[in-house]
């Protein structure tokens, strides 16, 4: 019986694609390429689009919104870093996008190992129950959300927004590990088991690294809609000066005040540090290139 | 060792049903507090919420007044209101998209899969748009799509004129609009989704059905995608509420559910209901009503996904 | 089986161990500037968007501060369209800032609830100001008012004298009239510019273009039964206003992307760029007489009021004048005292000259000095528009309303609604409107 689950060794993997490709016709493989490569234009351009704005001055993007300029200016990114403090907001937003995508995943791995492995009364009814808080609209809580946050004493607090964000992404984290962990042989647990591992010992040194691609993948789609979101940490942090990066980046358009460049230049700010852990853990994903795990 | 574990398995039938008892009672108690921190967040910090949310549906507000309970007269009202109708129904148009958000994704990770040149690139490229916040993406769009913008401009120059209509006037074209920007938001999520599912897929299984002269598509559509099931059946979930929830800030930058009515979702009208009107019931209302449908579409993706996983064998 | 390199536990240790002290590191901070705020000095949490952006706040607190010793502002800023948001949780539990910001008009009187009325001493600072009525209850300012304004806001119809030249017309003596107006875009259609550069998206046409049109056939007595919900829309003047807003895209005034663009910044790009010949849009806190000026030269730049349809209404020579922040404090605040002087301050004459000189707003009180601002001959022309102002139409729609009038304008300028329909849609809107019952 073959143990399929983890990732096998990159060598034989290298050798078995390489059978593969010289089965497929060239021209396909070409085709592929090219169809992938219009694809990219079409998701690089809108960023491209913020990067030249974000270099304009204002008059130059009213009169030329999607073309390129030569009168390339960076008044835009010293205006971002004079409005914001920068600084205390990037620490504000590291603080509870970290606290919260740690505390989700921890949580997650623990109710999905519950779930989906240990013998526990009820276990489908509380995976259904998780699931289901995904699918609760932000807008119809925000009122409810507010009042138990205070009722807590959360309000204007780190703990609080990071337990929000925890909470909100713990139904995606469990929905995805539970998957992954279901789809691994219970026999490896039994001999860990037998072995006189501890339930923890068996999550941690067992189940983890056989879910490093599913961790990275959460970890990347919780990053970045924590970093990104403004509802909750307006809810929970006010406009103190706790808010967080995306907060500031939102208060440079005013009420009518709506400067394309400076907006764009305030995004590519606070994209810089999502695309830094994106390249952090998208290594994770397909461990190819990596030395791999030991057999 | 898998030849150890069935001898281990072999050899401690007799003793097994003792351990196994005491095994069990162990496990409940771990597996409960294991259970619990996951349980407390969700239950503080959601069902709670949604409960009052749900006290509040049941309750007339007129602006920041005193509320007074109604029961049911604002779901009697919602379903009157040809707004509401309009919402669900342009719903509805959204989700007949839906194989194509959980489609188009997997072909892209399956090409990528294959490591031809330059796959790093592409996979970040991908995955780029996830990155940008709304408000940008809508104000890009809009210039991108005016009459006279980029997207009419190119279709215009490669030919193909008659299709250079005015995307965000017409009021079916703008929900097309509108669903394939959120297309182009998210589509590269799924990617990544799917990549790091078929990263646990077994070579040797694929290796053993190509060797079998399995083609192209008989090795996406029998192999592939029966053992990536549960990661599809979690992507569709996800697409699911991103469809019907996650859209909002896509929605108010980009149209703000104009013209008219044409772009109005559901999540957008708990917005404007809530907020514009001052309708806190109401929303409430919409908002459990947009619920209830999502929870029971997701629940039907995740039971025959149960069914799989349960019936599945190695 | 295999053993995880033991790269990944570490990883996941490590970024345990920066998480953890990254939070130690936040609450020593914020413990240090809890401890920092003395206990002789009241602290006041406002409530705001920012009107007239970040530079200007910061001077308007320095001075308020140098000016009030005792009193420390704490600024609580969220951005604008996701105020309402903020502030609903926090008059429902009755709880957070002590002073409060919002729009004149319905927006103030539907969350009267939450505020405190200013008492006598207060209302004094009223009396220097062009107009304060839009924080008082039924604009009137013998009934119990809740907030005073910060500035002046309006709508004037803003012209590029080089486009016009361009087109044949004579750029001194820009169209008065509906007819003219309809007469000067088929020349400025001729050399391929934009008559008018108007976006129909969001909140702006209803709060900001209805009133442009209502001032043809409203007096200020039917524009208080429109606020107390007694005009119904199927009323002849309300029909005629929205068939004259209909027209404007009827006659081939607008770009045909109108609907689907906001005007703030869309419309405004395109008359910036020099791509149009008029636009509609406000005098303050944008500074849109100092953007289109710096961006077309000063010289180029014109404004006026919007072009009549009746000639010689009774309100057709006023200016449709918003106070467009109104602060007030808020009823559950324990520190009233120090929240009134704020408010007293902001509609002082030392905050007026900061609003025109930093935020190039306008402001309301009639003491500021005139010679201190810019040269432009657009803010002179509006400084001498805005002397007669008259009642917002606009500040009167409830939410239902102005929602139901902006995606009715936006269907109808694209012919899939008849203004029969889009009249029955405006009545069903105030019938179900909280305010107006």
């Amino acid at each position: 019986m073959i143990l399929s689950s983890s990732p096998p060794p990159t060598g034989e993997r290298e050798r078995g694609l390489s059978v593969a490709s010289t089965l497929r016709s060239g021209v396909i493989s070409w085709l592929v390429t090219a169809i992938l490569v219009v694809i990219s234009v079409v998701t690089l351009y809108p960023l491209l689009f913020t990067v030249i704005n974000s270099l304009k001055t204002r008059t130059a993007f009213a009169s030329d919104p999607l073309g390129l300029t030569w009168d390339i200016t960076f008044e835009n990114y010293v205006e971002t870093f004079r409005r914001m403090d920068f600084p205390r907001l990037f620490l504000n937003s590291v603080v509870t996008t970290a606290g919260g995508l740690l505390l989700s995943t921890v949580a997650a791995l623990f109710l999905a190992y519950a779930v989906t492995k240990l013998r526990i009364p009820g276990r489908n009814l509380i995976f259904l129950f998780i699931i289901s808080m995904l699918v609760i609209p932000s807008q119809i809580i925000i009122y409810p959300l507010y009042e138990t946050i205070l009722d807590l004493g959360f309000g204007g607090t780190y703990q609080g927004l990071i337990f929000a964000y925890a909470a909100f992404g713990l139904p995606i984290s469990t929905y995805l590990l539970a998957a992954y962990f279901r789809s691994i042989p219970d026999e490896l647990l039994e001999a860990a088991r037998l072995d006189g591992a501890g339930e923890i010992r068996i999550l941690f040194s067992v189940l983890l690294p056989i879910s490093a691609p599913a961790i990275a993948a959460l970890s990347i789609l919780n990053f970045v809609w924590m970093w990104n979101d403004l509802l909750l940490p307006l809810v929970i942090l006010g406009g103190s000066d706790k808010k967080t990066l995306m907060v500031g980046v939102a208060l440079l358009s005013g009420q009518y005040d709506v400067s394309i460049p400076l907006i764009s230049a305030g995004l590519v700010v606070a994209l810089l540090p999502v695309m830094v852990v994106y390249l952090f853990f998208q290594r994770l994903i397909l461990p190819g290139a990596v030395s791999g795990a030991v057999r | 060792m898998a030849d150890a574990v069935s001898e281990l398995r072999q050899s401690s039938s007799p003793g097994r049903a003792d351990s196994k008892r005491s095994f069990t009672h162990r496990e409940a108690i771990v597996g409960l507090l294991f259970v619990l921190p996951g349980l407390t967040l969700a239950i503080l910090f959601k069902l709670t919420p949604l409960l009052r949310g749900a006290w509040l549906s049941l309750l007339e507000t007129r602006g920041f007044e005193d509320p007074t309970f109604a029961g049911l007269s604002n779901y009697q009202a919602m379903v009157r209101d040809p707004v509401f109708i309009q919402a669900f129904r342009n719903a509805l148009v959204a989700f007949a998209t839906l194989p194509i958000w959980i489609i188009f994704p997997l072909i892209l990770a399956v090409l990528i899969f294959q490591r031809g040149p330059g796959w790093k690139f592409f996979r970040a490229a991908f995955f780029l748009p996830y990155m940008i916040a709304p408000v940008v993406v809508g104000i890009m769009f809009r210039q991108i799509l005016a009459p006279d913008g980029a997207l009419n401009a190119f279709l215009r120059a490669s030919g193909l004129a008659p299709l250079a209509i005015e995307w965000l006037n017409g009021s079916d074209s703008s929900l097309l609009s509108l669903t394939a920007v959120a297309l182009w938001s998210f589509f590269g999520l799924g990617v990544l989704t799917y990549l790091s599912g078929l990263a646990t897929l077994s070579e040797e299984v694929i290796e053993a059905a190509r060797l079998d002269g399995a083609g192209y598509w008989r090795l996406l559509i029998h192999i592939i995608i029966p053992l990536i099931k549960p990661v599809m059946g979690y992507w569709t979930v996800l697409c699911t509420s991103g469809l019907l929830i996650w859209m909002f800030p896509l929605i108010y930058a980009l149209t703000k559910g104009g013209p008219g009515n044409s772009t109005m979702l559901p999540e957008y009208l708990v917005f404007t209901t809530t907020f514009q009107f001052m309708n806190r019931g109401s929303g409430a209302a919409i908002g459990m009503a947009l619920f209830v449908f999502v929870a029971l579409f997701s629940a039907f993706v995740v039971r025959r996904m149960y069914v799989e996983g349960s019936g599945k064998s190695e | 089986m295999n053993v995880t390199p033991l790269g990944d536990c570490g990883r996941g240790r490590g970024f345990f161990r920066t998480a953890l002290s990254g939070l130690v590191i936040a609450s020593a901070m914020t413990l240090a500037s809890y401890s920092a705020h003395a206990s002789d000095v009241t602290t006041i949490k406002v409530l705001n968007w920012q009107p007239g952006g970040a530079k200007y706040w910061a001077a308007l607190v320095a001075a308020f501060e140098k000016a009030n010793p005792t009193i420390k502002v704490e600024l609580e800023t969220v951005p604008n369209d996701k105020y309402l948001e903020i502030q609903g949780p926090y008059i429902t539990t009755k709880s957070g800032p002590d002073v409060m910001e919002n729009n004149e008009g319905l927006e103030l009187f539907d969350r009267r609830r939450a505020y405190a009325k200013l008492p006598p001493d207060v209302l004094e600072a009223g009396k220097d100001l062009l107009t304060y009525s839009g924080g008082c209850l039924n604009f009137d300012t013998t009934q119990a008012c809740y907030g005073l304004p910060l500035g002046f806001q309006g709508n004037v119809m803003y012209y590029n004298k080089a486009v016009l030249k361009q087109a044949g017309l004579d750029p001194e003596s820009p169209p008065k009239t509906w007819d003219e107006m309809t007469a000067a875009c088929k020349a400025v259609k001729a050399i391929g510019k934009t008559c008018l550069a108007l976006g129909m998206m969001g909140a702006f046409p209803a709060y900001w273009d209805f009133p442009e049109v209502a001032r043809n056939y409203l007096t200020e007595d039917d524009m208080r039964a429109m606020l107390a919900g007694k005009l119904p829309w199927t009323d002849p003047k309300m029909v005629s206003i929205l068939k004259g807003m209909a027209s404007i895209t009827e006659d081939g005034w607008a770009n045909s992307s109108a609907p689907s663009i906001t005007m703030l910044p869309d419309g405004a790009d395109i008359f910036q760029s020099g791509n149009a010949a008029f636009a509609g849009t406000i005098i303050s806190d944008a500074v849109n007489w100092a953007a289109f000026g710096a961006a077309l030269g000063d010289a180029n730049l014109g404004a006026m009021k919007w072009p009549t349809i009746v000639a010689n209404a009774p309100l057709a020579d006023k200016f449709s004048g918003s106070e467009s922040s109104v602060f007030g404090v808020s009823e559950w605040s324990a520190k009233k005292d120090a929240g009134f002087a704020f408010v007293k301050w902001i509609a002082g004459k030392e905050n007026a000259a900061l609003l025109t000189s930093i935020a190039g707003g306008i402001s309301l009180n009639k003491n500021v000095d005139k010679s201190a601002l810019p040269k432009s001959q657009a803010l002179s022309q509006i400084l001498k528009l805005i002397e007669k102002p008259t009642l917002h139409a606009g500040a009167l729609l409830s939410g239902q309303e102005s929602d139901a009038l902006a995606r009715g304008w936006q269907e109808v300028s694209l012919g899939h609604l008849t203004v029969e329909e889009w009249t029955q849609r405006m009545q069903a809107a105030l019938a179900a409107s909280p305010g107006k019952r």
